[in-house]
């Protein structure tokens, strides 16, 4: 009997421990991956004013054909037209392939020969007639606007193009050219 | 002459018109099948098998947490949460985890299928009840309602943009190319998955459609579980509890 009581306490203590080391253990038993230096380093840069750049030729009909490609696609592998010369379909990083992203303006806006354009931002179409020759923007302020649009509005939900680094000044000036042209 | 130009901007503009609805016709009816049957039922119900062959089920899961098992809906339905003895904010997965390794069994990994199918079934265990977060009811969840609050607002990545660019009041029901902005308030997007994902034919998490939302966006996409992962979570399951959406799992998602 006495040999019994014991060994159940025995058997309880034991447990006991083992159930304490456990405990203090289980802080470490799960995932929980560490996600702040891939955040740190994916950050937006503030808000960065831009002045268009002299070389920018906005009426240059290889520029506009450069421009209306990347507002009307999204990346290499999903374009499905061949691109403009001057335009590439993929580009090296850290020594691997991967698809060259273009600016999917289309996705928020609506202008001439959009497919499935989308309506978050203001509707392009006419933009030349409607906004340029009336003189309400001019070419500094769509520069402006598609290279960071935060200096203009800075709740905007729209893309930051040039600040990000995605893409250069050439090619926001081609995007530049292809919104402000005849079409 | 004009007639036939007519015609023809006309066809245009039906194709078009198409082109806007996230859904062709076929899809949508396609939806409304699986809203009878869905697809994801087979997934949840492997996973049940395995939670209840493999980790004891809901009784080893109730002792695990220390309630009662009758209560388990309604503690479900208060993930991600502050978990004393994991020393974290976590969501049910990395609660089944450390289950795994206290019972010394093979763990399973948070992206893991199969680890999805698990969780389903277990906030599916929670189906009716209304979410019960309390992100007051200490420093830890305090801490990770404002993480999670904190990675939603913030731009990042190749194109600049927040989860909030997208999911903010102004721009939902919105088109971004054919696909209007949802609502994840309204939608009830945290209780609503994990969720049979029409496009990917597969079973998703939460926190996998974020990874989804992050790819898409261009922004670096950060690991199932970390800090922020679960933080987003917390937040975006806020959201539905403020609107009062009960739980209902599996969703189905075009
Ligand atoms: C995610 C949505 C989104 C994307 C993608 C987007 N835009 Fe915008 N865009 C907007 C919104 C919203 C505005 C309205 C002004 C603002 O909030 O900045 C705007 C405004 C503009 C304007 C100013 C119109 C005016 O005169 O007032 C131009 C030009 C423009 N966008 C061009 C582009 C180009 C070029 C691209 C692609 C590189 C692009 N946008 C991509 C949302 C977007
Ligand atoms: C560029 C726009 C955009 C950004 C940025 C974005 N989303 Fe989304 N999100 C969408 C669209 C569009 C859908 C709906 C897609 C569909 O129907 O397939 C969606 C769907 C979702 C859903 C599913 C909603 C449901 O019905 O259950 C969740 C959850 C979500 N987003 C969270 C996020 C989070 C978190 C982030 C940031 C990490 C984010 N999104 C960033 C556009 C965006």
């Amino acid at each position: 009997m006495q040999k019994k009581v014991k060994f159940i306490a025995c058997t309880a203590l034991l447990s006991t421990a083992l159930t304490a080391v456990n405990a203090s253990d289980l802080t470490k038993t799960y995932e929980m991956p560490d996600a702040t230096k891939i955040l740190e380093k994916d950050l937006l840069k503030p808000a960065t004013t831009y002045t268009l750049p002299k070389s920018c030729n906005l009426n240059d009909t290889a520029s506009i054909a450069r421009g209306e490609y990347i507002f009307h696609n999204l990346n290499g592998d999903q374009a499905k037209d061949a691109p403009p010369e001057g335009i590439v379909k993929s580009i090296e990083k850290d020594g691997k392939k991967e698809p060259k992203q273009y600016g999917n303006c289309v996705a928020c806006h609506n202008i001439e020969g959009a497919v499935g354009g989308g309506n978050i931002g203001p509707d392009l179409s006419n933009y030349k007639t409607y906004f340029i020759d009336t003189k309400i923007r001019d070419a500094q302020f769509v520069y402006q606007k598609i290279a960071d649009p935060r200096i203009d509005n800075p709740a905007t939900h729209m893309t930051v193009n040039l600040t990000t680094g995605l893409f250069d000044e050439q090619e926001i000036c081609d995007l530049t050219a292809y919104v402000m042209s005849k079409k | 002459m004009k007639k036939v130009v007519l015609s023809v901007t006309l066809a245009l503009m039906v194709a078009t018109a198409g082109e806007q609805f996230a859904m062709s016709d076929a899809d949508r009816a396609m939806y409304e099948e699986m809203l009878e049957n869905n697809p994801a039922d087979i997934f949840v119900a492997e996973g049940g098998e395995i939670f209840e062959e493999e980790l004891g089920g809901e009784e080893a899961l109730a002792k695990f947490l220390g309630i009662e098992e009758n209560a388990l809906p309604k503690y479900i339905a208060t993930f991600p949460r502050y978990i004393e003895k994991l020393g974290n904010v976590v969501g049910v997965d990395q609660v089944l985890q450390a289950m795994m390794a206290e019972q010394g069994k093979e763990q399973i990994k948070l992206k893991d299928p199969k680890m999805f199918a698990i969780l389903a079934y277990v906030k599916s265990l929670a189906n009716d009840e209304q979410f019960n977060i309390d992100i007051n009811a200490n420093e830890h969840m305090k801490a990770s309602y404002e993480l999670g609050k904190q990675t939603f607002m913030t731009p990042r990545g190749g194109r600049g943009l927040s989860c909030n660019s997208c999911h903010n009041k102004d721009t939902i029901g919105l088109i971004l190319r054919t696909q209007p902005l949802p609502d994840l308030a309204e939608a009830g997007a945290g209780a609503t998955w994990p969720a049979y994902r029409m496009t990917k034919s597969s079973l998703r998490t939460l926190q996998r459609r974020f990874q989804g939302c992050m790819n898409n966006a261009l922004m670096a996409v950060i690991p199932i579980g970390s800090k922020e992962m679960v933080g987003l979570e917390l937040y975006v399951s806020k959201l539905a509890q403020d609107k009062q959406k009960a739980i209902a799992v599996p969703g189905l998602k075009r």
